[in-house]
């Protein structure tokens, strides 16, 4: 059985905690490894490498930086489906959903090695007679990722290469419950041959997370979890003077109006509420039913949700895994006997699945409720599985005022055919990413993702252009020589 | 049993182009005409190129956002009953070339069609273009005395 190791100064380490984690296969239901709970001395250890091969780095070449990043691209793709599988094994989710999900993790590399034209400062000439000026992109110094459990490739990687390519050193805090993952990662890594301590790794919980936060030399924090975690990493960084991009969770509404193209759209619609078996803060959870397509949309709706294949990840062609744990499993159970006990309709029930040879995987099957008052527990908080909220409104006006009224605002989707009722919404709804005839709407690595209200607290979001403003200091240079 | 994920389709083309692969192998070394052994070994190594391109095309074209179940393509109308038996004569390896080639052909014309990524299925059609001129190549040396009778049944 597999005992991860921290991945320090270009060295695999034994964590100084005799304390430990268990990691578990959600398809099946065993224990496939053990993740030490590091310690802050750990992660000192892992600052203290990072420091000391911040300079060196930062004075390498911004396209020699990229160079590293060329190999590794090639070597990830070796290594593609041993990766995608290594996750599917611990997270739980689908064999293609991994495999997406690996493929947008090389796309945030592909996109950093452009760091020669979007780490380009600017200047002007003549500011004032005979001064010129320069605004010169510079990196600042050691940068950390406190990740979670439902992407345990991709998000690291929301940040990573971003703040390597852009001169800074990096440490990874994989979610302690699917360490494996990165783990493979790294090993990719260590034979890239990035220079000993540029990008370290340390596994953990809850001390390593107030390790990195409440470190003096760490300059900056991404994070990615539940809003209650966003909102505790935003303000301690905000006490030690951190940069800081905190994303939390996410509580999406999909609107379909009467004019939607139902035929087309149902396997987009599926996806958005099951995929990842509702594991991601993308995911569809309310659905807004707009006027008179209630019936017909709840009823297609039900009878595609009964259809999809519920197993193991693993075997080619499941269409939707596992839940992460059994922990998970209870939370989201509890949340359907909830819904019950506050009154909507449970129109499709995924409590008691059975999965063929896996009888202690950690399955719920996909689950619709009707008649949801905007009101209700399950209306209102994020449930993180494959959960359905069906809410009946008059109108798009009231769609609109539900998702106003939620305290998250991450994503949310609209099918249409009428150009005029999307644009309204795209001008009007409170979310900030946000789909039109498609469910789930994901910003590519050149695009930034994060939400706004409770989903996401900072200023400057994941990927897209402008995260590599958050790893950089603008220096302003002002010279005269005449 | 119905191919359910993009995967799915995938990973069974780059299995049958495999399986094909392995098979011409053995039949460009067991021809003796010398026109069936040339199409066999562009066959072979038709095989050899188009294996590694399935695999990179599941790898670089799954995309999240367009992740989505699909129906109605059953497993079945792709199951080939052909293998190679022993020596076989070159009317019999005629015939199971232009069985493999046509089980390519089928597969992925219905799979471009069930696909909602327009670069995998414009790369599957193409794909169906090139199946289609190899079947016409295999036809019309069927059409030759030697292999007079090959179409019968």
């Amino acid at each position: 059985m597999e005992r991860v190791r921290n991945f320090i100064n270009g060295e695999w380490v034994e964590s100084s905690s005799k304390e430990c984690g268990d990691v578990w296969c959600p398809a099946t239901g065993e224990k496939i490894g053990e993740v030490p709970f590091s310690t802050a001395d750990d992660i000192n250890k892992a600052v203290q490498a990072a420091k000391n091969a911040y300079w060196e780095w930062r004075c390498t070449p911004p396209l020699s930086r990229a160079r590293y990043f060329f190999r590794l691209k090639n070597l990830f793709e070796d290594s593609f489906e041993d990766i995608a599988r290594t996750l599917v094994t611990e997270e739980g989710k689908t064999l293609d959903e991994s495999r997406g999900e690996v493929r947008r993790m090389i796309e945030n590399v592909e996109h950093a090695t452009g760091v020669t034209t979007m780490m380009t400062g600017y200047n002007l000439e003549d500011i004032a007679q005979g001064i010129d000026c320069t605004a010169e992109r510079q990196p600042i110094g050691v940068f950390g990722v406190i990740a979670p459990f439902n992407f345990p490739a991709m998000v690291p990687w929301w940040f990573l290469p971003y703040a390597v390519v852009t001169g800074n050193t990096y440490i990874v805090k994989p979610s302690e419950q699917v360490p494996l993952t990165q783990t493979r990662i790294f090993e990719v890594i260590d034979e890239c041959g990035f220079p000993e301590g540029v990008i370290n790794m340390v596994h953990g919980a809850r001390d390593a997370v107030n390790g990195l936060l409440y470190h003096p030399e760490i300059k900056g924090i991404s994070f990615v979890g539940q809003s209650t975690t966003a909102r505790y990493v935003y303000k301690a960084c905000g006490e030690t003077g951190k940069r800081v991009q905190a994303l939390g969770g996410a509580k999406n509404f999909v609107l379909v109006m009467p004019d939607a193209e139902l035929d087309r759209h149902m396997p987009s619609l599926i996806t958005s509420f099951y995929g990842c078996a509702g594991e991601r803060c993308l995911s569809g959870s309310v659905l807004v039913a707009v006027g008179d397509v209630y019936k017909e949309l709840k009823e297609r709706f039900v009878a595609a949700a009964k259809g999809l294949k519920v197993g193991n990840g693993l075997q080619e062609g499941i269409q939707m895994g596992p839940v992460v744990s059994e922990k998970h499993k209870e939370k989201v159970l509890g949340y359907i006997e909830k819904g019950i006990k506050e009154g909507a309709k449970l129109i499709l029930d995924g409590r008691n699945i059975k999965v063929d040879g896996h009888p202690n995987g950690f399955y719920i099957g996909p689950t619709v409720f009707d008649e949801v008052n905007p009101e209700m527990t399950i209306a209102k908080e994020e449930i993180f599985g494959p959960v359905v909220s069906i809410v009946h409104v008059k109108n798009l006006d009231e769609g609109l005022k539900l998702m106003e009224n939620s305290e998250y605002g991450n994503a949310a989707c609209l099918y249409t055919t009428n150009g005029k009722t999307a644009r309204e919404f795209k001008f009007r709804a409170v979310a900030s990413m946000m789909g039109i005839n498609l469910g789930i709407a994901a910003p590519m690595s050149f695009f930034p993702f994060g939400g706004s209200k409770g989903s996401f607290f900072g200023d400057i979001k994941g990927h897209g252009k402008e995260v590599f403003q958050f790893f950089t200091d603008t220096k302003v240079v002002i010279q005269r020589w005449t | 049993m119905t191919f359910t994920t993009f995967g799915a389709i995938m990973g069974f083309a780059a299995e049958m182009v495999g399986q094909a692969e392995e098979i011409y192998g053995i039949l460009s070394q067991e021809a003796e005409e010398p026109e069936l052994k040339e199409i066999l070994t562009t066959l072979l190594e038709e095989g050899r190129r188009n294996r590694p391109l399935m695999e990179r095309m599941r790898r670089e074209n799954v995309t999240e956002m367009i992740l989505e179940p699909i129906t109605e393509l059953p497993w079945e109308d792709y199951k080939i009953h052909h293998s190679v038996q022993g020596r076989m004569g070159d009317a019999d390896i005629l015939k199971l070339a232009l069985a493999l080639e046509e089980r390519e052909r089928k597969f992925f014309q219905d799979a471009s069609s069930k696909l909602s990524l327009p670069e995998v299925a414009s790369r599957l059609r193409k794909m169906v273009r090139k199946k289609e001129e190899n079947l016409a190549r295999l036809e019309r040396l069927g059409m030759r005395p030697s292999f007079k009778g090959i179409f019968v049944d």
